[in-house]
Order: structure tokens, then C-alpha cells, then sequence
């Protein structure tokens, strides 16, 4: 079934079109990549689906249900779950505290709560740091915990912002595999990466967008051999040098 | 014997001291003095609710005292009503004030609610200050309205001595204290400060912050409201300048600021540390240099904030945590 | 009907001079996005100031404007560039500094009973000042000279910051850092240095309004605290940042409180300013000219 449908969605900033007409779908249980030069508007895609602002125009369909513009809360506790590019964790408090807010999600005891936030910190290797101040994460860690919050508000679609920014090579494959167990857990995932290998290893499809505009769509190997996708990243020249 | 054995044996000593203080401190001077300064710690207490754990900064809370002490004053010197009844109308009265001003204003950025704050507290004194009657209601303007000895006894919550005043505002302030602590140990505590660090992650977890907020903003109101009975009842008169003044609102909020606002000892070391300062100099500066202890707190204040944003209470527990461990030292694995 | 029109010019008057106490406060937020809690404050030593410094020389309270403007701008400068920057420093990441808010407010609290206590709380005025109870004769209506003055200081003010922000270097940088302040810091303007400067200025224009209120309004410890509150509505109701909006908004309070007292009495014109205010907020809180915030 479809988990999240997009149709025909536009944003608009003044005179700045940022998105323009996209067409998105994504299965259930299915990872999707949305890749694209810098500037191609998919932060800007990210943030309309995720409830940040609302787009000018098309729709945005979660199981069925129109959600332009709802506020992000409801959309978290409709099973929507994103995380932010910039991280933010509750710098004061540890570990566990972070992801206990999260899981307060669909219960009202702190006991509860907290059960399931450690429940999620093992599931995610992460126990052993429960007790850490959030400030003093490194990098790598709070790109955990980023995830951590998000998988506490019991999410049926995760929508993940450059998680691997930031991350050294042997770091990124284990987020990959993370998120692969997380795929198997039966949570839909849709991310906006920029490290390739990361997204090629992850997808089961991609989307590239460049200038606002969807300019291909299919497997990762059919995106790597896609004219149009070197175009756009590359340039010309490499088309050419190519053929 | 553990740390957690410690901390009880050490609140049931506390607590222990200041039931038993009025046996020994027999001087009514300093019997007022110490009711004021646990009528201070429970109004600092009630603001930490919506000025800590919410993160954002009411500074007019002296409206809602005002509100109280009126309401109650008002129906029990015209109908006859019992002040404790009273106190529970203007609780709601607050309640319903602090939400008025809450729903706009919670959404904005957090200096807009300051300034509605305030904008709220002077309106409120100067239409007091100008209004002799509602309606039926004699608010006696700038005058004020003066509380009649009545009988005493409980249900007149009117005493002839200062200790049951102590008591009652103490067992308040324990009260109040109770119910902060298990907002801090509950989901409304958890997404209040989520909301008030990072905002926009606790929303995109499923927090709607500006309701949260709300909510806070109206318990609060409600219990700052009964404060503002009691020192009714306490002082038998009320009238605008001192029960709605911006300088009672201030000291509140710089209090909690100074203790360390979110956490719940900050607000009652602040008001340990701040009010016996300020009545000190009022007795022995008030004439030769008065608004001195107004010059300390705001000196106090401005250094705590540039270099212990989070209030005294972080040194002062830290050194706690380490006198625990120098006596017991926590073992590994614990 | 003649009483009304004589009301609504000196209200327009007074208004003005509103709008140049409040200038200081929308030209800080403008650049530096905090509210000043201690603007009334400032206000308030720009009076003493100007006040010691004519009481002691006897020259013409305009003339102390070559005292004061420059005395008001390092003292803003520094009380920015000491007191306020830690914070900024420290909270770099913060979306909104709410401990600037703290802080400023604390020093609100510090300069108003400093003066308490090194001047005392008795109200001081100008007397025998050349501008004293002058009036101009309009006809049959009567206008308050200096009042004028004021009204016309305040259109000069506001007509050089604007000449200012728009034609020298230093104004177009402290636009650029208004706008944005990394991308104007990675052109190499010094983001603190410019919120000194645009601290200092703001004070010295609070200074100008000091000056311009001396002739005919009492000075004492705590006359900025109705200033203060009056300044965040005038701001409020103008749009923060637009110091044509602050003139604006000056006026409709100026308006509001000459032509108020005619139909209400006096508390209630007051309680209005409060109430529209807090409606302004509810509705429109940019205001009139305000910019555009994300809330």
C-alpha cells in the first residue's frame, strides 16, 4: 500500500520557485532516496512533507489522508517521525531523558516511557550511553540519538535529513545498516542524502530532483546510468565524454 | 546507607527545622520576616512552573497576586464569604486572566510575552488604582481596602498570632513544591522542557509546545492567585502599588532567575539567599540609601546570568554531589 | 470643536517626541532582534545627564545636545560591547536570547535606584529655561513651544538616521547585519562591533528625546519606566525595526492621550493605550511597518 503520496506539489517563496510540480510515492516498507544537486529544493520538499510550512499547491496524502499543513505534532502522532539536519538534542538532559520525551508519545506514564525509550536505545546499540549528557555526544552520537527521538514516537514513515553528514566512512555503513534493520522492522523510510555510497547501499528507489523539478526515478543502478543524473551533478562534458 | 538514604534522613532534618522554628524564634519580627520569605519562596515556586520548565519569562506575575488578594478580599468583606472559598474563586479568575494572555502570546517569540506580561500587570494596577467600584464590587481605588479584625479561627483564616500564618504558608509552599516536583517527573514536565530548550525538535516529536505552555501558564496563575489571599489575609491590607506592582513581579521572577529557574530547589535558594538580603538592608539602609537591595539584585542578577545562566543552584548542587561522595563515595556499578 | 483641533496638534506633538523615545528601542531591535528592557532606563540618565549638564553651565537645553549625544553613545557602546555581548557570544545558537532579555532588564533595575539612591527621589525640573510654558498663539488655539521643538527634532532625527543607514559605510553595514548577520559577517563586518555601534546609537537618539523632554517634563528616578512601557507599545503598534513606524506609533499614543481626556477620563485613556497594546499583539503583532518575523 501507499504509505505517502505526493502530487503535483509546489512551493513558492515570492518569486523563487523552489519546488515545481513533483510527483513522490512511497510504498510501505520501501526505503526511497531523494538525491540532487545543491540547491535542487530538497530540503525545501523535505520540510513541506514533514509540516514546517505548507506547499503553494498540490497535495501531500499520508495513508490516504491529506495532511498539507498540519502541524508537526499531529503529524508525529500520526505516525510521522522526521529527523533535523542540524540536530537538536536537548543539550541539558542525558541520553535517556531525550528519547524518554519522545516515547511519551502515546502513553501518559513516565514508567512506560522510559521502558520503551531504553527499549529503543538497545535496539540501536545504545544503551550503554544512556546515562550521558546530550551536549557532550560526539557527532556520531547525536545522529543517533537524533534517530533514537525519532523511532520513540513509534513512527510508521521516518523521514531522515542528511543523517550521514558528519560521519566517517565505517560510520556510515553502520548507519546504513541501522536503518536497513529498521526497513526490516517494517518501518518506511525516506531520506535526503548527499553520500552516494550511502544512498546506493540504502534505496530500494531513488528520485533526483535538480532546479525544483523531478528529472528521473527508478532503481539506484538505473539512476547511476542515467543520462540526465550525470547531466546534472557532472555536467555536460561528462555526457559527452562518456558516450 | 547510600546517597538516597542521605538526601531522606537530610529533608525529614529540614523539614523538621522549620516545623519546629517557631517554638524557638519567638520575636514576632522575625516570625514576619520568615512568613514573607516562604510567601516569597511559594511565589517563586508557582512562577518557576511557567518561568523555568516552560522557558519562557512571565514577568507580571503580581496581576495574579493582585487578583487573589482582591477577589477574596472583596467577597469576604461585602458577602461575607469565606476567604479560603475566596481564594479558590480567584484562583480562577487568574486562571482565566493567564490563559487570555497565554493564547496569543505562548506562540510568539518569547519577548512578546514579556511585554504582554507586563502590559497586563500595569493595566491591571492603574485600572485598580482608578476604578473605586464595579458594579456592585468597592475596589476603593488607590486607597486600597483595609480587613476589618474579625473573629479569628481557621474558617475566618484570620489569626491573632503569627504562627498559624507560618504554618499555613509554610504547608502551601510544601504544597506547592510537591506539585512541581511531580510535573518535573511527568509528561507535562517532560514536554515543558523539551518545549523551552528546543522548541522546534519537541514539536516535531509530537509536542504541542504552545499548549503545553498554556497549560503550565494557567496552573501557575491559579496558585500565584491563592499567594495573593493569604498575604490578604496576612497583612489585612491590600492596595495596588504594593499588591500589582512591577517590583513584587520583578523580584519574583529575579529570585527564580538567580536560584535557577527549571530545577525546584533554585527558586526556594534563591529566595533563602535574596529576601533576607533585601529585608536587611531595608532595615538598615532604608533611609540612608534606599533601593539598595534593589541595586544588589540587579547586580546579582546581571553576574549570575553571565556566568551561571542556570542559577546558583548548579554550584551549590554540584558541591552537594561532591560533599555526598566525600562521605559516601559512590561505588562502580552503581 | 476649536479645543479638539488644538488638542490633536499638541497630541500629534507629544506623539512625535514619543516616537523619538521609542526610536532608540526599534533601531536596537532592529539590528540586534532583542528588546532592550532597559531603554527606559537609558532614557532616564539621558535626562539626568542633559539636566546636570545644563543646571551646571546655564546654556540652552538644545545646546546640551552636544554634550549628551556623544556622552549617551559610549555609554551605550560599552554597556553593549561589557555587559551584553557575553550573552550574545554565549547564546550564538540560540534562536532567541532570552537571557539578553534577563540581563537587560536587570540593568533596568540597577540604573533606575542607582539614580534613586545618588539623586534622590525628588522631581527636578529646568526652571527659568528660555523654552519654559511658551506658547505660540495659533490663532485662538495655543500650541506648546516646546513641544514643537521636540516635534521637529524628532523629523530631523529620524530624517538623519535614515540619511545615515542609507549613505554612509557604517549605515549600510549595520543593514547588512540586520538582515543577516552571517552572510554579512562573512563580508567581513564585525557583527559585535556593529551591534556596539547600533547600541550606541540607539542610545544617543534616546538621548536626543532626553533632551527634547527636559523643558517641560520632570526628571526623577523612575520617569523611564512609563517611557519603557509606553516605548515597547509605541514599537509594538509601529513595527519593530521601522523608525517610521515608531513616529508613527508615537503619535496614535501621543492622539490617543491629548484627544482621550475630552470623551474619557484620564485613567481610561491610559487603561486604552494598555488595551490597544495588548490587542495589537493579539492581532497584528509586526504592526503597522513592521518586518516580517518567523513566530
Amino acid at each position: 500500500m501507499t504509505m505517502l503520496q505526493v502530487e503535483k506539489m509546489t512551493k513558492q517563496f515570492g518569486g523563487l520557485r523552489a519546488i515545481d510540480s513533483l510527483d513522490l510515492t512511497i510504498e510501505k516498507g520501501q526505503i526511497l532516496g531523494l538525491i540532487g544537486p545543491n540547491g535542487a529544493g530538497k530540503s525545501t520538499a523535505f520540510n513541506c512533507i514533514a509540516g514546517a510550512f505548507a506547499p503553494t499547491s498540490g497535495t501531500i496524502t499520508f495513508e490516504g489522508r491529506r495532511i498539507n499543513g498540519h502541524k508537526p505534532w499531529n503529524l508525529c502522532k500520526a505516525g510521522l517521525a522526521r529527523t533535523f539536519q542540524i540536530v537538536k538534542p536537548f543539550a541539558s538532559k542525558n541520553v535517556l531523558y531525550n528519547v524518554t520525551v519522545a516515547s511519551f508519545i502515546n502513553t501518559g506514564s513516565r514508567k512506560i516511557a522510559e521502558e520503551k525509550a531504553l527499549a529503543v536505545l538497545e535496539s540501536l546499540n545504545f544503551a550503554g550511553k544512556k546515562d550521558m549528557l546530550a551536549g557532550n555526544l560526539t557527532i556520531a552520537d547525536r545522529k543517533r540519538l537524533e534517530i533514537a527521538k525519532a523511532l520513540a514516537t513509534e513512527p510508521k514513515l521516518l523521514l531522515l535529513d542528511e543523517v550521514m553528514a558528519g560521519l566517517r566512512p565505517n560510520e556510515v555503513d553502520e548507519m546504513v545498516d541501522i536503518l536497513k534493520a529498521l526497513r526490516d522492522r517494517g518501518i518506511t523510510i525516506f531520506v535526503i542524502e548527499h553520500i552516494m555510497r550511502a544512498i546506493m547501499a540504502l534505496s530500494d528507489r531513488v528520485v533526483v530532483i535538480q532546479f525544483g523539478k523531478k528529472i528521473a526515478e527508478g532503481t539506484p543502478a538505473e539512476i547511476a546510468n542515467n543520462e540526465n543524473v550525470i547531466k546534472a551533478y557532472l555536467g555536460e562534458d561528462y555526457v559527452v565524454a562518456r558516450n | 546507607m547510600n546517597h538516597q538514604h542521605i538526601n531522606k534522613i537530610a529533608l525529614v532534618v529540614l523539614l523538621v527545622i522549620a516545623f519546629g522554628l517557631p517554638l524557638v524564634v519567638r520575636s514576632a519580627t522575625y516570625l514576619h520576616i520568615l512568613v514573607l520569605l516562604f510567601f516569597y519562596a511559594y511565589l517563586t515556586t508557582s512562577w518557576n512552573i511557567v518561568g523555568g520548565f516552560a522557558g519562557v519569562l512571565p514577568l507580571g506575575h503580581a496581576a495574579f497576586v493582585g487578583i487573589g488578594a482582591y477577589t477574596s478580599t472583596i467577597l469576604s468583606l461585602q458577602y461575607g464569604i469565606s476567604p479560603w472559598l475566596g481564594a479558590l474563586v480567584g484562583g480562577v479568575l487568574a486562571t482565566v486572566a493567564g490563559v487570555i494572555i497565554g493564547l496569543p502570546t505562548l506562540k510568539m517569540r518569547g519577548a512578546y510575552f514579556a511585554l504582554a506580561t507586563i502590559a497586563f500587570a500595569e493595566g491591571l494596577r492603574v485600572m485598580v488604582e482608578n476604578i473605586d467600584y464595579i458594579g456592585p464590587l468597592n475596589l476603593n481605588g488607590p486607597r486600597g481596602l483595609q480587613i476589618p479584625p474579625m473573629e479569628t479561627g481557621l474558617t475566618h483564616f484570620m489569626f491573632a498570632t503569627k504562627e498559624p500564618y507560618y504554618y499555613i504558608i509554610l504547608i502551601m509552599l510544601l504544597a506547592v513544591m510537591l506539585l512541581t516536583y511531580l510535573i518535573s517527573r511527568n509528561k507535562l514536565g517532560y514536554y515543558l522542557m523539551a518545549g523551552g530548550e528546543e522548541p522546534e525538535a519537541a514539536m516535531a516529536l509530537g509536542v504541542n509546545v504552545a499548549r503545553a505552555r498554556l497549560i503550565a501558564m494557567a496552573v501557575s496563575s491559579f496558585l500565584t492567585a491563592l499567594a495573593g489571599t493569604f498575604y490578604a489575609q496576612f497583612s489585612l491590607y491590600i492596595h495596588p502599588k504594593s499588591i500589582i506592582s512591577l517590583d513584587m513581579s520583578f523580584e519574583i521572577a529575579f529570585i527564580a532567575l538567580i536560584g535557577g529557574r527549571g530545577s525546584i530547589a533554585g527558586p526556594i535558594l534563591g529566595a533563602l539567599l535574596l529576601r533576607p538580603v533585601g529585608d536587611f538592608c531595608r532595615i538598615y539602609f532604608g533611609d540612608t540609601l534606599p533601593g539598595l537591595h534593589l541595586i544588589i539584585f540587579g547586580l546579582v542578577l546581571v553576574l549570575v546570568m553571565l556566568f551561571q545562566p542556570r542559577g546558583i543552584q548548579e554550584p551549590i548542587s554540584r558541591a552537594y554531589q561532591a560533599l555526598l561522595n566525600r562521605l559516601i563515595p559512590i561505588t562502580p556499578g552503581r | 470643536m476649536l479645543y479638539i483641533i488644538e488638542d490633536m496638534i499638541n497630541g500629534v506633538l507629544m506623539g512625535s517626541i514619543y516616537g523619538l523615545t521609542a526610536m532608540g528601542l526599534t533601531i536596537i531591535f532592529g539590528v540586534l532582534k532583542v528588546i532592550n528592557f532597559a531603554h527606559g532606563s537609558l532614557l532616564m540618565v539621558g535626562m539626568y545627564a542633559a539636566y546636570w549638564a545644563i543646571s551646571l553651565t546655564g546654556i540652552h537645553p538644545y545646546l546640551a545636545l552636544v554634550i549628551v549625544i556623544p556622552a549617551m553613545f559610549i555609554f551605550g557602546y560599552y554597556l553593549q560591547d561589557i555587559v551584553i555581548k557575553p550573552i550574545f557570544i554565549a547564546e550564538k545558537n540560540v534562536r532567541e536570547p532570552i537571557t539578553v532579555i534577563i540581563v537587560t532588564t536587570g540593568i533596568w533595575y540597577i540604573l533606575d535606584n542607582l539614580a534613586l539612591l545618588v539623586f534622590g527621589p525628588q522631581y527636578r525640573s529646568l526652571s527659568n529655561n528660555p523654552l519654559q510654558g511658551q506658547m505660540l498663539e495659533l490663532g485662538e488655539m495655543f500650541v506648546s513651544v516646546p513641544k514643537l521643538y521636540g516635534f521637529i527634532t524628532a523629523l530631523v532625527t529620524a530624517g538623519a538616521i535614515h540619511w545615515f543607514m542609507k549613505n554612509t559605510l557604517m549605515g549600510r553595514a549595520i543593514r547588512a547585519t540586520s538582515m543577516d548577520r552571517e552572510a554579512a559577517s562573512l563580508m567581513g563586518i564585525n557583527q559585535y562591533r556593529i551591534y556596539n555601534v547600533a547600541f550606541g546609537i540607539g542610545a544617543a537618539t534616546t538621548g536626543i528625546a532626553a533632551v527634547t523632554l527636559l523643558p517641560f517634563y520632570n526628571v526623577f528616578p523612575t520617569v523611564g519606566v512609563l517611557f519603557d512601557i509606553k516605548g515597547f507599545i509605541i514599537v509594538v503598534l509601529g513595527g519593530l525595526g521601522s523608525i517610521s513606524g515608531a513616529l508613527i506609533g508615537g503619535i496614535i499614543v501621543g492622539l490617543i492621550e491629548s484627544v482621550g481626556p475630552q470623551f474619557m477620563t484620564a485613567t481610561w485613556t491610559e487603561a486604552i493605550v494598555y488595551g490597544l497594546f495588548l490587542i495589537v499583539l493579539f492581532v497584528k503583532p509586526s504592526g503597522l511597518f513592521g518586518q516580517k518575523h518567523d513566530w
